[in-house]
């Protein structure tokens, strides 16, 4: 049927504003079950940021799929002929342009300045003692070894609540250094050492993960690693073979 | 076109890739050697205990790739690839390392680690760790991700011995470094195994050719 009558734009926003409320539902409600367990500051943010994220999406997108079901709902030509042209097509509309341009603007610096700030937060370090620990890439096995001790291990203990600094390398292709569970992810790098810092806050354990593609048994490039108490890693440290 | 025809050639289409998939893994599979399993053989003199003997050369003539080496003959390799131990078991190790070698680019494998007593011996003399500047290869196990198991062993292999020469089916090599550790298994379960040496070749790190390829370098223990 040709498509040149008018429709009330009200049933488009009721699709909207119903769409807006779901997205901003599942928003809140799906990251705490898509997510790995946050033992960190770090991932303690990542889930935030994932969060305020989804949140202010969700009207953009919810804009998105009820324009479209409106349009398809009341704009399909569906005879056999060539249709005919819109009499009332919408050219210009400074109304919306100009909405639709604030509110990109407003949406995006607001993700930009927060993103700057929880970069800030995740690269910052503010204790005087944090725990240094070198990371080491190679094909295909992590290694770790504790600055200032002689220790090395295949894996990674780290205490509770103190700074943990990590100095990451590769000893011969590009690795990717990813804690899920702390909210830290970063390339492992031939000849380079790259710094990050987290605050393990929770006890258990966690998975450690090549996130490059580094070869045959890459898919095995995984390791396991546990936080324990101030005191659990101090007897740990001192149970381990020292280096000569 | 009608909607029946279309529904026909898109199913038609689907299927047919399909099959060409199926064919084209069969075929790669068909082409993959399989190399017999390496059992432990029970120790008459222990009880949980089994003792497991392999080795380690400098190209693929004498082991699991038969007197022509296989398609690689000149790379380096295991004799075996898929190795077999019993559960909750002492197994003794022995690996005879016919290879030269150089400096591990990671002194993390110089030590012996996870093996009983955390110790090894090379040539009867008991080690914690070797000489990084003179490896051969590794021999390091780990468990597969998401098997819930922890096992890890890896033993250095010291390279050249430095002891005359053998010969073994087309290959003629130093006499090897005989290298011993014992280790105990846990719960049944697959378990991975690779040199940590960068004898590969070809790629940045010297991990590629029979680094990056299944049966040279690598392989599984099965424990049972």
């Amino acid at each position: 049927m040709a498509t040149n009558k008018k429709y009330s734009l009200a049933g488009f926003y009721w699709l909207w504003f119903t769409l807006t409320v779901v997205g901003v539902i599942i928003s809140i409600w799906a990251p705490g079950y898509l997510m790995p367990m946050s033992m960190s500051s770090n991932m303690h943010l990542t889930i935030l940021t994932m969060v305020v994220f989804s949140v202010a999406a969700a009207p953009v997108a919810a804009g998105v799929y009820a324009a479209t079901a409106y349009l398809l709902r009341h704009n399909v030509y569906r005879g056999d002929s060539v249709p005919p042209a819109a009499k009332d097509q919408t050219r210009e509309n400074a109304r919306l342009t100009i909405g639709w341009i604030l509110a990109s603007t407003v949406l995006t610096v607001f993700l930009l300045i927060w993103g700057l700030g929880a970069l800030s937060v995740d690269n910052g370090g503010n204790e005087a003692n944090p725990l240094v620990v070198n990371v080491t890439g190679q094909q295909w096995l992590w290694s770790f070894s504790y600055a200032g001790t002689h220790v090395q291990s295949n894996t990674l203990v780290l205490p509770e609540n103190r700074e943990v600094v990590f100095h990451i390398t590769s000893k011969d292709v590009t690795h990717g250094f990813w804690i899920a569970q702390m909210g830290i992810q970063v390339d492992a790098n031939v000849g380079t050492v790259t710094e990050l810092h987290t605050t393990p806050n929770k006890l258990g354990t966690f998975d450690i993960r090549c996130t490059q593609f580094c070869g045959l048994n890459h898919a095995f490039m995984v390791t396991q690693g546990q936080v324990m108490t101030t005191q659990g890693f101090d007897n740990w440290l001192a149970a381990q073979p020292q280096r000569a | 076109m009608n909607r029946s025809k279309s529904v026909a050639t898109a199913l038609a289409s689907v299927v047919l890739g399909g099959a060409a998939l199926a064919l084209a893994g069969f075929a790669l599979a068909s082409n993959t050697p399989h190399q017999k399993t390496l059992q432990c053989v029970t120790d008459a003199t222990q009880a949980n205990t089994c003792n497991l003997t392999f080795s380690t050369f400098p190209d693929s003539l004498a082991g699991q790739h038969g007197a022509t080496g296989g398609p690689h003959p000149d790379w380096v390799s295991y004799s075996n690839q898929a190795m077999e131990v019993p559960a909750n078991t002492t197994v003794n190790v022995t690996i005879k390392q016919y290879d030269s070698g150089g400096a591990l680019n990671n002194y993390f494998f110089d030590q012996v680690m996870g093996t009983i007593g955390g110790t090894a011996t090379v040539n009867g003399v008991t080690v914690t760790h070797v000489d990084p500047t003179n490896i051969g290869h590794t021999f390091t196990l780990r468990g597969i991700p998401g098997s819930g198991s922890s096992l890890f062993v890896s033993v250095p292999l010291p390279a050249d011995s430095k002891g005359g020469t053998v010969k073994i089916g087309a290959g003629v090599y130093t006499a090897p470094n005989i290298i011993k550790f014992s280790f105990k298994t846990g719960s049944k379960g697959v378990y991975e195994w690779n040199c940590e040496f960068p004898c590969g070749g070809s790629r940045q790190g010297q991990f590629g050719e029979a680094m990056s390829t299944y049966g040279y370098m690598s392989g599984t223990l099965t424990v049972k």
